[in-house]
């Protein structure tokens, strides 16, 4: 065991870190779930997406610029997909939503491989984040630094919206209660095709923050979708608290685990993946009640 | 369902016509992973071994039929399609094979059916060890060759004390053991291992961590493909490859990944059996001709495909028309290329091969590049348990 | 509730005619393509069992399957069973569990359900992944198929062992539409259609929901144990979620429902996948953009627009069924929690 304070610190902030790149995946998942009752399986390929585009759009007009394009080019792909499929597939039932995404999975998967073909790309780190802090005494990389404070800043963002607005309390009465809102005039299907649109592009966002960090391959969407699933599981379908909750609970079962008990790491998540659902089946923090 | 099997039957009718034609046709499967996440690799292997089948092909007398093959870089997949290859297809040779997982797998039916297979990738010991058949000749490398020698030169340079890192698989394991055990075997101490699971690590921000705080003076490491890339990006961004220099099987800074890595891997110093910038006539032909090809420089995947195409042709060259004669002759590979003096040990059928020490460096324009720091003598692996049988 | 129509004994017979006739004739590849439907054919028919009879959409299937494959080969490599008495062993093991999960996710539904099978699917793939004794990434090699050499077949014959898969194909198939008839298969539909009046009428749910996913588990295993001798090997990727994705879509494309349905579409898969990827590596692209069309559709599947087509009356589609159910559920689980 590692008695030195520093190893734990810097340990935390690589928790903290997995945490806010799920949290923005995650949200999106969930919040488009909690309104149109829809689990996009294809949100991972969203976020492959997202890292491709930024890495593109990034060797042409430098990180910043790869960092504003990739949200607005997934969005755009999520306005397609929203109209050629998921506005088709609302009233179809879970089962049909799922496999309609599972083969976009493989669409998309393709897709990347024709366009950007199969080798890993990479995006790099912008010069302003390329150096390391100290914090805490701990020498910690200054990007991975910015990915928490970005997944921190969404976070308060999405909270202000959606506790203190008008749009907010829209999407809040969709949540609860979709028809009934639409009885009070709320316009559901706009409200609907908003919040996917907003939820793509954080899927998108992500990816491009992900793109210098890890290395960007067409599979990578596949990988990240299971982290993704597990963690608005455990936070609880459609809630904003669930979905912070989640991310945080994986990011550190996963880090410390994989220093604690390598062999068993993910035999944990799903362990308590399995808890979770055993006890409260509707996740630990459900968008209703 | 019809269409099928005529279309099948049609392509069997067809080449056993030409077959008959022309007695000089040689039927090569080619079983790579052209789907998945190798499949980046398949393409490589292919595009080498097309070069070296044009290169070296003209003047062998011998036409060269290519039935490709996704193995999907699957074991059961890898092994359905081997079957079809060599029960349907009715192949003379088989090329290719990526994953040790695939070549675990169809060890047995090449063996048993006597198809020779030119293995143009997967580096598992066993394949060469005590799993050796004299049907299967390996061009690329095997994990313990490229990383014993790491040992003993590592502690030349006056380190110690080492931290090793690895993609948990069976690759991993054996790249890793194999450097341990030279670098322990020359004077040298383990202060930590740590192997992370496969395919499944993004983040390696833990592991790197626990690398610091465990005085070691270096870390050994062995990743490839994403991995790869991820991990160096990562061990440069949190600034320990000052304090803490990285080393590796070269797999770990391929030229195939280096572009992504950019600057986080100038300075990394890895072993490997093949570099772009090894000076030789062979390989600046070689270079040439690939660039042309493919628009890209070569990696060390390539020259496998390169390679087992040039043992194919000098085999046929030799005499060879069938699966037997040609897994015999093809026991006899031996030329210059590439990589330097290359030759199959009667003794495995694993390829013999110098070992290059390189560092990455910028080059001129700021890509980075390959210094080839030595080159260590190619030896033979130990024959590890291989009973090798006598093609008849 | 599972009914045998004149259409269904139809096809049916077509069916076995054709599987005959093609393991008869057919080349190499041929035969074995017989041998991977028949598998599939197993698969996806225990999966209907529980989706298209009891509304359990299960993302688990495939590592059911990968659970069955794996046990037969631990017990044939690594402990030495007699490959009969393993092929028995892996079908007990992985029922208990699969029991076990019904038992656990029964209570959920709707997406809840995908999701928590999904889990338990994931799970049981990062154990083989990872610990070490199921050999890790590089899988199990030199499993042994049965012996058979008592009554004069062997096995190791790609022909004998593509009529052997049929064999328990029929087998299996009987056994399902058995089940679904009696007691068991008939309360479970009850449920599927209205759980709170089967739970008003005494029915213990949560212990039928369990018993027909056990007995679904089973006949997974039965097709992992099978695949496990036909390509004498197994790995990891048995049992990753995209196979139980995979054979879900199969499901669909046959006609969820129907247990006949999901048979055709294991023999339009398969076809397909090889069609397909023998002219183009992007071969999932082109095969992913079908099933999409497919699940589109408004008709259930292959089968089920068949018997659409020929059949006046039109029968009730399970899908219809599951996505009102799951609607219903969601309503009500509102109106409780408001309360």
């Amino acid at each position: 065991m590692q008695a030195d304070l520093g190893f734990w610190v810097l340990q935390g902030l690589n928790a903290l870190q997995l945490s806010m790149l799920l949290f923005l995946l995650s949200v999106g998942l969930t919040v488009i779930f909690g309104l149109m009752h829809f689990v996009n399986l294809a949100h991972g390929s969203l976020y492959a997406l997202g890292a491709y585009a930024a890495a593109t759009a990034g060797a042409a007009i430098g990180f910043w610029g790869g960092l504003l394009v990739a949200p607005f080019a997934v969005a755009a792909l999520g306005v397609v997909l929203y109209l050629v499929f998921i506005r088709r597939m609302r009233r179809a039932g879970p089962m049909a939503q799922v496999l309609v995404t599972f083969g976009l999975i493989f669409v998309m998967l393709d897709l990347t491989r024709i366009v950007w073909g199969a080798q890993a790309l990479s995006a790099p780190v912008p010069a302003l984040l390329d150096g390391r802090l100290t914090i805490l005494g701990v020498e910690y990389p200054a990007y991975r630094l910015f990915v928490i404070a970005l997944g921190l800043a969404i976070w308060g963002v999405l909270a202000l919206v959606l506790g203190r607005t008008q749009i907010g309390a829209m999407i809040r009465a969709g949540v609860d209660n979709d028809s009934m809102a639409a009885c009070m005039g709320i316009d559901v299907e706009k409200m609907f095709f908003l919040v996917f649109c907003v939820g793509c592009a954080l899927a998108g966002l992500a990816g491009a923050v992900a793109a210098p960090l890890l290395s960007v391959t067409p599979d990578m969407g596949l990988q990240i979708l299971i982290p993704t699933l597990i963690v608005i599981v455990i936070g609880g379908l459609g809630s904003l608290k669930g979905a912070i909750a989640g991310s945080l609970i994986y990011g550190v079962v996963q880090t410390f685990g994989a220093v604690l008990f390598p062999q068993f790491a993910s035999i944990l998540i799903y362990g308590l993946l399995a808890a979770v659902l055993i006890l409260r089946p509707a996740g630990l923090f459900p968008a209703k009640g | 369902m019809s269409n099928f099997v005529k279309a099948a039957v049609a392509a069997v009718i067809a080449s056993s016509a030409v077959a008959q034609a022309q007695a000089e046709d040689i039927k090569v499967g080619l079983l790579l992973p052209f789907s998945g996440v190798y499949a980046a690799l398949g393409e490589e292997i292919e595009t080498g071994f097309r070069l070296g089948l044009d290169t070296f092909g003209e003047g062998s007398g011998a036409s060269f039929e290519i039935v490709r093959e996704d193995s999907e870089a699957s074991p059961p997949v890898g092994l359905a399609k081997t079957r079809k290859l060599v029960m349907q297809d009715k192949v003379d040779v088989m090329a290719g094979v990526v994953s040790s997982g695939v070549l675990g797998a169809i060890r047995d039916v090449v063996d048993g059916a006597k198809v020779p297979l030119i293995v143009a990738n997967a580096g598992n010991d066993e394949a060469t060890g005590e799993a050796c058949s004299p049907w299967i000749t390996r061009m690329s490398f095997s994990n313990q060759q490229v990383n014993r020698p790491m040992g003993k030169y590592l502690v030349d340079q006056g380190i110690t004390k080492v931290f090793t890192i690895g993609a948990d698989y069976a690759a991993g394991q054996q790249m890793i053991g194999a450097f341990a055990e030279a670098f322990k075997a020359a004077g040298g101490e383990i202060v930590g291992q740590e192997f992370t699971p496969f395919q499944k690590t993004q983040d390696f921000g833990p592991f790197l961590a626990k690398a610091k705080s465990s005085g070691a003076q270096a870390v050994y490491a062995f990743y490839a493909g994403g991995e790869a890339i991820s991990f160096v990006k990562q061990y440069d961004s949190f600034g320990m490859k000052d304090a803490l220099p990285l080393y590796g099987a070269g797999f770990l800074t391929s030229q195939l990944y280096v572009d992504a890595q950019g600057r986080a891997a100038e300075g990394v110093v890895t072993a490997l059996h093949y570099v772009p910038t090894i000076d030789n006539e062979a390989n600046r032909q070689f270079v040439e001709a690939f660039k042309v090809k493919a628009g890209h420089l070569p990696s060390e995947y390539a020259v496998h495909g390169y390679d087992a195409a040039r043992a194919l042709v000098e085999a046929v060259k030799s005499g060879a028309t069938d699966r037997e004669t040609l897994g015999a002759a093809l026991q006899k590979t031996s030329f210059d290329g590439p990589r330097g003096a290359t030759a199959i040990d009667p003794a495995t059928n694993n390829i013999v091969q110098p070992i290059y020490v390189y560092q990455i460096v910028a080059g001129e324009g700021g890509a980075q590049t390959q210094k080839v720091l030595s080159q260590l003598p190619a030896e033979a692996d130990p024959v590890n348990g291989c009973e090798m049988a006598l093609i008849n | 509730m599972f009914r045998h129509t004149s259409l269904r004994f139809w096809a049916l017979g077509l069916i076995a005619a054709a599987a005959v006739l093609r393991a008869l004739t057919a080349e190499y590849f041929g035969v074995e393509m017989v041998a991977e439907i028949a598998i599939l054919a197993i698969l996806v028919i225990a999966l209907d069992m529980v989706a298209g009879f009891g509304g359990m959409v299960s993302l688990c299937h495939g590592a059911l399957m990968g659970a069955g494959a794996y046990a037969y080969a631990m017990l044939t490599v690594k402990v030495g069973l007699a490959p009969s008495a393993a092929f028995a062993g892996a079908i007990a093991i992985t029922g208990a569990a699969s029991w076990l999960i019904g038992a656990v996710c029964g209570r959920s539904h709707g997406i809840y359900f995908i999701m928590a099978t999904l889990a338990f699917g994931q799970m049981g793939y990062s154990l083989v992944f990872e610990q070490p004794v199921f050999g890790g990434d590089d899988g199990v090699s030199g499993v042994p198929r049965i012996d058979l050499s008592l009554i004069g077949l062997d096995l190791n014959d790609p022909r004998t062992f593509a009529f052997a898969c049929l064999f328990v194909l029929g087998l299996v198939y009987w056994f399902a539409t058995h089940v679904l008839q009696a007691g068991l298969g008939r309360t479970l539909t009850g449920i599927m259609h209205n759980e709170q009046r089967m739970r008003a009428l005494g029915v213990n749910v949560w212990r039928i929901k369990a018993d027909m996913f056990g007995l679904s588990g089973m006949i997974a295993a039965a097709a992992g144990a099978l695949a496990a001798q036909h390509v004498m090997f197994v790995s990891p990727g048995l049992l990753n979620w995209t196979v139980s994705g995979e054979a879900l879509v199969v499901v669909i494309l046959g006609g969820l429902g129907t247990i006949i349905g999901p048979v055709i579409g294991a023999i339009a898969f398969v076809m397909l996948k090889h069609e397909v990827s023998a002219h183009t590596d992007y071969w999932h692209l082109v095969v992913g953009l079908i099933l999409i069309a497919v699940v589109m559709s408004r008709a259930n599947g292959i089968f089920g627009w068949l018997e659409q087509r020929l059949s006046r009356a039109r029968p009730s589609s399970a899908r219809d069924v599951i996505a009102h159910q799951v609607r219903k559920d969601l309503a009500a689980q509102g109106a409780l929690e408001d309360a």
